[in-house]
C-alpha cells in the first residue's frame, strides 16, 4: 500500500529524517512512537508531501508520489489527514466542513455528499451537531468531526498527527474509540501518538523513531514486552 | 463676531461638494481594493518576479507624497501622452493607485494572519490553491482585513481634499470658493471640517456594526 525507500529530510543543515525505509500493508494500523524531536511528525507529513522529502522515494499503490511529474493534489485526495489542532474550517458548519471537499474536489453531487456526511456523523456520534459551527464544539467533538471530514473523501489511508495531544484528558477516549472502530473496519492508518495504551491495543505494528532514524519495527506485543534497542528500552522506561 | 449666515445660505452648494468627495472616495476605494487584492496575491505568490514587482510598487506609492503622484498624473501625463486627462479621472486614478499600495499590505497581513493549519488542512484535502484562497482562506482573512480597510476608507475620505488642488469642486474647494467670494474663512472652513468629521464618524460606526455581524459565526 505505502512503500518508503531511503527517505531523508533536512532543513538547512539539520538532518531531521535519516534514510528511512518501510512499508505499510493494506488495512494495517501503524503507530509511530518516539521521543519528542525524533522527527515523527515530519515523517508523517512527508507521506502526503506537506513536507517535501530531500531524498528518497515514496510509493502509494505502486505510484511514486515523489516523482516530479506526480500531480500532488490528486495524491492528497486519496490520503486523509487528521491534525493535532483539528483545523476545521471555522466559518463553515459541521456539515459544510464535511461536504466541501467531496463537492468541490471530487465533484460529487450535493445530495450524495450530504447523505454520506450524515452517515459519517452518525458513525462518529455527532449527527445532532450537523449545523453547529466548530467553535460550538468541544475539543473531542472537533476531532471527531475532523476524522469524519477526512473519511468523507473516501481515502485509501489516513494519517493522524498526534490526534489526542491537544485534548483535555476526559476527551481522549472518545476520539480513540473512533480510531479503534476504523481499525476494526480495516482502514489503513498511520498514527503518530503518545498514547501507549492505545498503540499497544490498536496498532498492528509499532515504528520506533529516534533522532530521525527508524530504529525498530515490531509488533506491539514484542515492542512493549521486550524492545530490541536500548533507545527504545530507555524510552519505554520514561513513558510507562 | 462670526457670521454663519453665509454658510447657511450656501449650504446646498457645500452639500453638493459632499457628494463629489464621497464619489471620489467610493470609486477610489473600489478600484484601490481591486489593485490591492491583485498586488497582495502577487506578494504571496511563489513567483519571485511578481513578488518583487508588487513590493517595488508598494514602496514607490508609499514612499512619495500623494500630492506628487496626483500632480504627475494630472499635469505630467498630458505632457507625455497628449491625452487631456480630466481632473476627475486623474483624481480617481491617483487615489486608486495609491490606495492599492496600502490595501495590498492590509490584505497580505490579513491572509498571513490566518492560522497555518487552515492552509495545511485545505492542501491535505486536495483543494487547489485558487479554491482554497476563495472559499477557505479569504472568508477568514476578511475579518482581519475589514477593520483596517475601513480605516483606509476614512483616510482616503480625508485625503480626498487634495483633489481641490487640481480644481475639482469637492468639499474643501467649495469652502475656499465661498471664502474668496465673501472674504470670510473661518465659517466655511469650520463647516466643511464638521461635515468631514460627521462622515468619518458615520463610516466608522457602520464598520463596527459590520464587524460584529461577521464575527457572529465565531
Amino acid at each position: 500500500m505505502i512503500k518508503i525507500k531511503n527517505l531523508s529530510k533536512s532543513f538547512a543543515h539539520n538532518n531531521i529524517l535519516k534514510n528511512i525505509s518501510a512499508e505499510v500493508a493494506q488495512g494495517e494500523v501503524i503507530a509511530i512512537l518516539g521521543p519528542s524531536g525524533s522527527g515523527k511528525s515530519t515523517f508523517l507529513r512527508c507521506l502526503n508531501l506537506l513536507e517535501k522529502p530531500t531524498e528518497g522515494q515514496i510509493f502509494i499503490k505502486q505510484q511514486e508520489i515523489t516523482a516530479p511529474s506526480c500531480r500532488t493534489h490528486l495524491i492528497r485526495q486519496k490520503i486523509g489527514m487528521v491534525f493535532q489542532q483539528f483545523n476545521l474550517f471555522p466559518h463553515m458548519t459541521v456539515l459544510e466542513n464535511l461536504i466541501y471537499s467531496p463537492c468541490q474536489v471530487l465533484k460529487e453531487s450535493r445530495e450524495k455528499a450530504i447523505e454520506k456526511a450524515e452517515t459519517l456523523l452518525k458513525k462518529v456520534g455527532l449527527f445532532e451537531k450537523l449545523s453547529a459551527y466548530p467553535s460550538q464544539l468541544s475539543g473531542g467533538q472537533k476531532q471527531r468531526v475532523a476524522i469524519a471530514r477526512a473519511l468523507a473523501m473516501e481515502p485509501e489511508v489516513i494519517l493522524f498527527d498526534e490526534p489526542t495531544s491537544a485534548l483535555d484528558p476526559e476527551m481522549v477516549k472518545e476520539v480513540l474509540e473512533v480510531i479503534k472502530s476504523l481499525a476494526q473496519q480495516k482502514m489503513t492508518m498511520v498514527i503518530v501518538t503518545h498514547e501507549m495504551g492505545f498503540a499497544r491495543e490498536a496498532a498492528d505494528k509499532i515504528w520506533f523513531l529516534d533522532e530521525g532514524k527508524l530504529l525498530e519495527v515490531s509488533s506491539p506485543k514484542e515492542f512493549f514486552k521486550k524492545p530490541k534497542t536500548v533507545r527504545a528500552q530507555q524510552f519505554l522506561e520514561k513513558v510507562l | 463676531m462670526f457670521d454663519f449666515s453665509v454658510v447657511i445660505e450656501s449650504f446646498p452648494y457645500i452639500l453638493g461638494g459632499t457628494f463629489v468627495t464621497l464619489k471620489y472616495t467610493l470609486l477610489s476605494v473600489i478600484f484601490g481594493f481591486i489593485v490591492g487584492a491583485i498586488l497582495a496575491l502577487m506578494k504571496l505568490s511563489s513567483s519571485k518576479v511578481l513578488e518583487i514587482f508588487s513590493k517595488f510598487y508598494t514602496s514607490i506609492f508609499r514612499g512619495t507624497p500623494l500630492l506628487v503622484q496626483l500632480s504627475l498624473i494630472y499635469f505630467a501625463l498630458p505632457q507625455m501622452t497628449g491625452y487631456q486627462i480630466s481632473a476627475f479621472e486623474a483624481g480617481v486614478i491617483a487615489f486608486s493607485l495609491n490606495s492599492g499600495a496600502y490595501v495590498s499590505e492590509i490584505i497580505r497581513a490579513g491572509i498571513q494572519a490566518v492560522d497555518k493549519g487552515q492552509f495545511e488542512a485545505a492542501v491535505a484535502l486536495g483543494i487547489r490553491p485558487r479554491l482554497m484562497m476563495k472559499d477557505i482562506i479569504f472568508p477568514q482573512a476578511i475579518k482581519n482585513i475589514l477593520p483596517a480597510l475601513v480605516n483606509e476608507f476614512v483616510n482616503l475620505l480625508k485625503e480626498s481634499a487634495l483633489i481641490s488642488i487640481i480644481g475639482e469642486a469637492d468639499l474643501l474647494r467649495r469652502a475656499n470658493i465661498i471664502a474668496a467670494e465673501k472674504y470670510i474663512y473661518f465659517e466655511p472652513l469650520m463647516a466643511v471640517g464638521f461635515i468631514y468629521y460627521v462622515l468619518v464618524i458615520l463610516f466608522s460606526k457602520m464598520a463596527t456594526i459590520l464587524e460584529q455581524r461577521l464575527n457572529k459565526s465565531d
